[in-house]
């Protein structure tokens, strides 16, 4: 372990709550507020503590579109927890600290690039908006973000499932025992972009032992294979052994290990509810391994309670690494076929629910396969629900790349459907222009 | 008749305040390596001007802690710690503690109890330490753990002190209580014996008002109690200046303190007539402790600072190697350059010409090199006072509210102090655009400031309705909770009670208390609220005495 220096943007949102008993609530850092002080962690030489800004819409609509508009839909923490995590970048891009850890909330990883309202405890992804902003200001290209939250990352995996220059690795408990229920091995990325989206659905009562399988002979050989200039963590909590949303075995052992072998540049917080048997001893692990200090006594005082796990278990998570390094290795091939198959437009329908809101949307995405760009994308949502007003948009998403001909297309797309008129709102989200537009 | 004496690097001086004017100042110089002798000089001095040695109280600034760890006449602690899981700690401590078993968790509560035979292994590692210190890892929640551990050191070894912890702050950072701990009894031997010699000595003159010890957090302390805590008279003369800026200057305009020496300026931010402080305290050689102390940054620019040139580079500080030429030192220096430039009249002008002329290139007069050391000089000390303003833009905040509606400190104008602030302080608000006030008594601010602080002493009250307990750090209690309804309002009437009996037993009178931080959550057990966790600081706000008839 040799010393880096870690910044840390800490900002638990002390005034700040979904509703006062709901698991994302006030008090849910207070912990591990207590625990980083005690322990004096913000006194050591190689930790450097970040004040966060917030983050302008400009930074959040390069990423997402509300219906009818982004900022009806968040508050001020959103805006702030976004900002942690562009301060997070910045500090690491500007050279002032090795890696950051954004340890922030509210958290992110379930919104996705359309936004109706909060599903999952997110309204805005504050990780997608990170690295948008990354590729905007310092010009980067190759990113691969690791979610190593319980749940499936979905909304991480929404918004860039058409992009092949984000490789997005996400495990998490076996969707078909917990929210959201989705982040199976057969969403693999749009026909352009196949192969970037690795999902790692692993059994309930899978320990360290297994996670550490899954990275060692997995994710990182993956990661070394993709080559991204930078390494993002969505750093979830809640596979931890004493979390009471979901049912997975990890201890803040396995936790730093796992930071101390990923070495993620930018690590940023998503969730994590066993706010006072975990998160103190979890985060001090996380930030000692990130700042590579000695993390080996950072040892939860209930370490009796962790189960071992099953033989069952280790025996299924080989078979998946297996099978899942068989799909990276044939991506290529698997993509050409896929493509060659497709024709110019792939598509796709969706039904999403809004857990927080109970909002459902009806969404077909449209992907524009151009032999000679990235293409562009258009998207036809609906959202209906009890004691929600119905509301609809139609908007294209014109990539970074696109050429002149898809850009145009793309404009076209949009003024045709507002002649039909079957849509409330309309929208060009212009990343090669970097602007959202509402025509 | 308030006596303030302040010991500096090179005077000792005095003041005399009655009913909030001065009445008499003097300056006599420090006599290194007995600085009790300066000290009498300076009293002896006073008792003649004003003709009287019946003093309300004397108010007693001094280096004799900072000598100690400069001299390194500090004693060998036996340092027993008790860090249970997390942060790997001993790297980070002056030196090599003594691991003991034995946990307390966020919450207080004890997971794991100290064991006997390892404190008597401790014992036996430290036989030749005569002073102990006790530090545990959320002591403040819980000092169970560490009472055990005092109780079996005393009967063990019997050492003659023992510093505890959870005593010396009421606040969470185990390693700077450690740190705290480990400084205040490596000091506490020679502080006091430095304490019998001035009570002896002040008692042979027939002077009996009471001694109080000035902190770097501007507050005082009785000797007697000062004798338990020494290390908080360690970095008392920035903190007496700026007692002396409260003093002359009572404002609650936010403002910024210039406190220009021979070799340091001191700079201060103000917000509502008091200083800010030092984020978790202040930095003992290097390594960071909980002592509460003003959020000072100090920079090795001053009138003695001397000015030269390195390829062709002109150079002004940190060195300061004598007295400007202008009063017969060797070298060139900031002095010179003000005398030169007219801004201040002092010493022998033609020799300040002289000084400017060793240093002037590109045939440059002496009158035009002076402006150029100025300039240069002004340039460090705006540096800084930026700097430590975007530092405080960048103070990291926990609520959303607070970062919508911002912590920017904005100010306007300057207060100088100091030997040589005459000199520098318009030059530096000239350049920055900031209005600036020299107080007529700038010069013995600090002894000023010695004469006036106010006794301070603060508490920090921690209820938890689950556990159903209270405890107080600083006085080591853990109690029931009376009621499971216990609301904020009942913590602070409980932290007034318990700051009033910690002031009884430090001989200090309540006068002014604030709330100095207050937060309050809720407990939620499976979707329930189950109870709160409340945390609430109060102080006897530092403050200055400006008339006899205020008690001390």
């Amino acid at each position: 372990m040799d010393a880096k220096k870690l910044g840390l943007v800490f900002f638990p949102a002390f005034d700040w709550a979904i509703n006062p008993v709901h698991p994302e609530r006030e008090e849910r850092l207070l912990y591990t507020r207590d625990q980083i002080v005690e322990e004096g962690l913000l006194d050591m030489p190689g930790i450097q503590e970040y004040k966060p800004n917030m983050a302008r819409f400009s930074d959040i609509e390069r990423v997402h579109i509300g219906v009818p508009d982004i900022k009806a839909l968040i508050t001020n923490a959103h805006l702030v927890s976004a900002g942690a995590a562009i301060a997070a970048a910045d500090a690491v891009r500007q050279g002032e600290v090795d890696r950051a850890f954004a340890l922030t909330r509210p958290p992110g990883h379930h919104a996705m690039r359309v936004v109706h309202g909060t599903r999952g405890f997110c309204a805005i992804n504050i990780e997608a908006i990170m690295v948008e902003y990354l590729r905007t200001v310092y010009g980067i290209r190759k990113v691969a973000i690791v979610d190593t939250d319980v749940h499936h990352g979905d909304g991480t995996q929404d918004i860039f499932y058409h992009d092949a220059d984000t490789l997005f690795i996400s495990f998490h408990q076996d969707g078909r025992t917990l929210y959201p229920g989705t982040g199976f091995t057969d969403e693999i990325g749009s026909p352009m972009a196949l192969g970037t989206t690795l999902n790692i659905p692993l059994p309930p009562g899978t320990t360290d032992d297994g996670l550490h399988q899954v990275l060692d002979h997995l994710i990182m050989p993956v990661l070394a294979d993709f080559k991204p200039e930078i390494i993002i963590n969505s750093a979830g909590q809640d596979n931890h052994y004493s979390d009471p949303l979901a049912n997975m075995n990890i201890t803040a052992q396995g936790y730093a290990r796992l930071a101390d072998k990923l070495k993620a540049d930018i690590a940023v917080l998503e969730g994590g509810y066993s706010i006072e048997n975990a998160l103190p001893y979890v985060n001090v692990g996380i930030i000692l391994a990130m700042a590579g200090m000695d993390y080996r006594k950072v040892i939860e005082p209930d370490i009796d309670k962790c189960p071992s796990e099953p033989l069952a278990v280790t025996r299924a998570i080989k078979s998946l690494v297996e099978e899942r390094k068989g799909m990276w290795t044939m991506r290529e091939r698997l993509r050409r076929e896929v493509v060659a198959k497709t024709g110019d437009f792939w598509q796709r329908n969706r039904n999403i629910y809004y857990d927080d809101n109970g909002i459902n949307e009806r969404q077909t995405e449209t992907v524009r396969l151009c032999p000679k760009c990235s293409g562009y994308l258009t998207i036809g949502t609906e959202a209906y629900g009890s004691g929600f007003v119905y509301k609809s948009a139609f908007a294209a998403v014109i990539s970074r790349e696109a050429c002149s001909h898809c850009r145009q297309t793309a404009v076209d797309a949009v003024y045709k459907a507002k002649k039909q008129g079957k849509y409330q709102h309309y929208f060009v989200q212009n990343k090669h222009e970097d602007r959202l537009e509402k025509m | 008749m308030l006596l303030g004496l302040d010991v500096g690097g090179t005077f000792t001086d005095g003041a005399v305040i009655v009913d909030g004017k001065v009445v008499s100042v003097v300056k006599t110089p420090t006599t290194h390596g007995n600085l009790l002798k300066g000290i009498l000089a300076a009293v002896d001095q006073v008792v003649e001007e004003v003709g009287s040695r019946h003093f309300t109280r004397i108010a007693l600034s001094t280096t004799i802690v900072t000598n100690a760890f400069v001299e390194g006449d500090i004693d060998q602690v036996g340092l027993c710690i008790m860090p249970g899981p997390g942060m790997e700690i001993k790297a980070a401590l002056p030196v090599e503690p003594y691991v003991l078993s034995g946990y307390i968790d966020h919450r207080g509560r004890v997971l794991n109890g100290p064991r006997q035979n390892e404190v008597i292994e401790a014992c036996r590692q430290f036989g030749s330490c005569d002073v102990f210190a006790i530090s545990g890892k959320f002591s403040v929640r819980n000092p169970c753990n560490e009472l055990a551990v005092v109780q079996w050191v005393k009967e063990l070894a019997s050492p003659d002190h023992i510093t505890i912890g959870s005593e010396v702050s009421g606040n969470l950072n185990f390693l700077r209580r450690t740190n705290s701990a480990y400084y205040n009894a490596a000091v506490w031997r020679h502080f006091n014996i430095f304490a019998t010699a001035v009570e002896t000595a002040l008692k042979a003159r027939g002077i009996k008002a009471p001694v109080y010890v000035l902190k770097a957090d501007g507050g005082t302390l009785p000797l007697l109690v000062a004798r338990d805590y020494p290390i908080e008279a360690i970095f008392t003369g920035p903190a007496a200046s700026v007692l002396g800026i409260m003093a002359m200057n009572p404002t609650d305009i936010p403002f910024l303190s210039l406190d220009i020496g021979g070799t340091t300026t001191d700079i201060a931010l103000w917000q509502n007539g008091v200083p800010l402080f030092a984020e978790g305290g202040a930095r003992v050689g290097g390594f960071a402790t909980a002592l509460r102390a003003f959020k000072l940054s100090s920079i090795g620019l001053g009138g003695d600072s001397l000015v030269y040139q390195t390829r062709g580079v002109l150079k002004v500080g940190p060195m300061r190697l004598g007295p400007a030429m202008a009063v017969g030192g060797q070298s060139p220096t900031v002095t010179d350059a003000m005398v030169v430039a007219g801004l201040v009249d002092f010493g022998n002008r033609e020799l300040a010409i002289e000084a400017m002329r060793q240093v002037a290139f590109d045939g440059r007069t002496p009158r035009e090199m002076a402006d150029i050391v100025l300039r240069a000089a002004v340039n460090i000390i705006s540096q800084s006072i930026g700097d430590m303003l975007v530092q405080q833009a960048n103070k990291p905040v926990y609520r959303v509210a607070d970062v919508v509606h911002g912590t920017r400190f904005t100010v306007g104008h300057i207060i100088g102090v100091g030997g040589c602030a005459a000199g520098l302080v318009p030059l530096v608000a000239g350049h920055l655009g900031l209005t600036y006030d020299l107080p007529k008594q700038g010069m013995v601010a600090n002894a000023i400031g010695a004469a006036v602080a106010r006794p301070t002493v603060d508490i920090t009250l921690r209820a938890d309705t689950v556990e159903g307990y209270y405890t107080v750090a600083e006085l080591g209690i853990k109690n029931k909770l009376s009621s499971s309804k216990f609301t904020l309002a009942d913590a602070y009437q409980l932290a007034a009670a318990h700051l009033a009996e910690l002031a009884t037993n430090k001989g200090i009178s309540l006068d002014v208390t604030e709330i100095i931080q207050s937060e309050e959550f809720n407990v939620i057990q499976g979707f329930r609220t189950v109870g709160k966790i409340m945390t609430c600081r109060l102080q006897v706000k530092p403050g200055v005495l400006m008339n006899n008839k205020e008690e001390l």
